[in-house]
């Protein structure tokens, strides 16, 4: 087969650069879309500059702002917070899925916790987390850890609960000791699924640590888009809209990227997803 | 030489809702050295728990089973098994697969390399090692599992339907490729089946099992000539695959009636 590869690259070389360019051309048509839509609206006369300032003005004030510093830091604060909510949601939804897993007492006595918790709004308890533990990162990364240890804990649990016996008797029989059958056999299998739990989990953490922002104000990307609101600073609110996209953007990128090195193994890491 | 002897073995099947099932009841074999044997049964007759208690998979609740003297505790590299599907490790390449379970021993790393390269030419996935099982269709998945399983060199293989998920073609060509591989190198094989003909075509003893819950019904000897060019259409091995067909079917429509109850 290795000898068969150059052939096989010159026979498929230019069909495959133009499925390439084809590709890229169909990633970047709906943000180009996007944007001439906004172009267009906000050059219509329908909507006020105050309504619908034009993307150029936006871009303006973003150039501004990131000279001004205060777009680096608001970027870096946010993601910081919800990189750091999501890194220990992360740990621990891991760790208490797996524990679930098992069944037994440790199952039975979180189950009905994740049954209640995941579909409840946790930043309804905003307001008693800052009561509890005050108006600065610790609530706002409690509140991420908060909302995104959910879906790591269900993909955890259900990666580990639908790894086939087949495959851990066929390594016990291989001469996979007892302890080594979770490292060796039981995670591997697992993980497609448990990165599928951190795949949704992450864009969350960056939600909720900007919604957490909003509610609390201060720095950050959410903080800075309510002060601008207040402000009726319109440029400064669609400003925040457009970093957020992009940031966001960048986020699920990274994760997808990661699952396509990571899993390469795993038939659903050629698609190209989102989550 | 007697090297498997199963001796009254009897097995509940308990679901983790419902009643607990008599799977297996007084059920006694010996299988002797270099012997392949098939056991061959009606679906739920209970020949793949059998040859999951011989692996040493589940409890024995009742009964012994020991091989070369000693009664089984638990799975061991003695016992290689291979499953209808695969069960290969799909994180790891074909190479990687094959060499896992001479990690475990403490081989030599260009010995062990080596090895593995030498059971993946066998069974002819030359040029596939660095593929994942993803990448592989059926029957090369198969070739992969036995090689792996080959590789730990055990004196007694274990297949649980090996070839049931495999197409016609690949099915059969799989077959004499395994009569082969034993023929050069005897092992001790146990080989569930409900496909009869593949019973009689690889086994020298065909074990019929009753419908549930699984008893021996019947012992066939199937030791004779398999090298003529024309073993399927001659006459014994039709009359054989009659003869064993028709103790089967009594037990196929039983397990029917009582499904169906």
């Amino acid at each position: 087969m290795a000898g068969m590869s150059p052939t096989m690259a010159f026979v498929d070389g230019r069909p495959r650069l133009r499925i390439r360019f084809r590709d890229i051309a169909a990633r970047w048509g709906a943000v180009v879309a996007l944007l001439a839509l906004w172009w267009a609206l906000s050059h219509s006369g329908m909507f006020t500059p105050f309504m619908l300032p034009t993307p150029e003005r936006v871009a303006t004030r973003m150039w501004d702002d990131a000279l001004a510093g205060d777009l680096p830091l608001n970027v870096a604060l946010t993601l910081y917070r919800a990189l750091a909510g999501f890194v220990i949601a992360a740990v621990l939804g891991v760790l208490i899925g797996a524990a679930m897993s098992r069944g037994g007492i440790i199952g039975w006595f979180f189950d009905p916790i994740v049954s209640v918790g995941f579909p409840m709004p946790k930043i309804a308890f905003l307001p008693v987390i800052v009561l509890w533990l005050g108006f600065y990162d610790v609530s706002k990364i409690s509140m991420v850890v908060f909302d995104a240890i959910f879906p790591v804990i269900t993909g955890t649990m259900l990666g580990i609960k639908s790894v086939e016996k087949e495959l851990i008797w066929s390594a016990r029989s291989l001469g996979t000791g007892e302890s080594e059958i979770w490292p060796r056999i039981v995670l591997p299998a697992a993980m497609p699924q448990m990165f599928t739990g951190l795949q949704v989990s992450l864009p969350i953490a960056m939600i909720v640590a900007v919604v957490a922002e909003m509610l609390m104000g201060g720095y950050g990307m959410g903080g800075a888009m309510v002060q601008a609101s207040r402000m009726a600073d319109s440029p400064g609110v669609f400003a925040g809209i457009v970093e957020i996209a992009v940031v966001g953007w960048f986020l699920v990128k990274g994760m997808a990227s990661l699952r396509r090195r990571l899993l390469a193994w795993h038939p659903e890491a050629d698609t190209p997803s989102g989550v | 030489m007697t090297q498997i002897v199963i001796d009254k073995v009897r097995h509940m099947y308990r679901p983790a809702r419902g009643r607990p099932v008599l799977a297996l009841e007084d059920v006694s074999l010996e299988v002797g050295e270099q012997e392949f044997v098939a056991l061959l049964g009606p679906s739920g007759c209970g020949k793949s728990t059998l040859l999951y208690l011989m692996g040493g998979f589940l409890p024995i609740e009742s009964g012994t089973i020991s091989v070369n003297g000693k009664a089984i505790t638990g799975p061991g590299p003695d016992r290689g098994i291979v499953f209808q599907h695969f069960a290969l490790f799909p994180w790891k390449t074909v190479l990687q697969n094959v060499l896992y379970g001479l990690e475990r021993q403490n081989m030599p790393r260009d010995e062990r390399e080596a090895r593995a390269r030498k059971f993946i030419d066998l069974v002819g996935l030359h040029g596939f090692e660095d593929n994942y099982p993803s990448q592989l269709s059926g029957g090369m998945k198969q070739r992969a599992a036995i090689a792996r399983t080959l590789a730990v060199d055990p004196g007694i293989l274990l297949m649980d339907e090996p070839f049931g998920a495999l197409d016609a073609q690949t099915r059969a060509l799989m077959q004499s490729e395994l009569l082969g591989i034993w023929r050069a190198s005897p092992k001790t094989v146990i080989f569930v089946t409900h496909d009869v003909q593949e019973a009689v075509y690889l086994a020298q003893r065909v074990v019929v099992m009753s419908a549930r819950p699984g008893r021996v019904k019947a012992i066939i000897d199937t030791n004779f000539d398999k090298t003529a060019p024309d073993l399927l259409r001659s006459q014994k091995f039709g009359d054989m695959v009659d003869h064993i067909w028709g103790l089967v079917k009594e037990e196929a429509i039983k397990a029917q009636m009582g499904r169906a109850t």
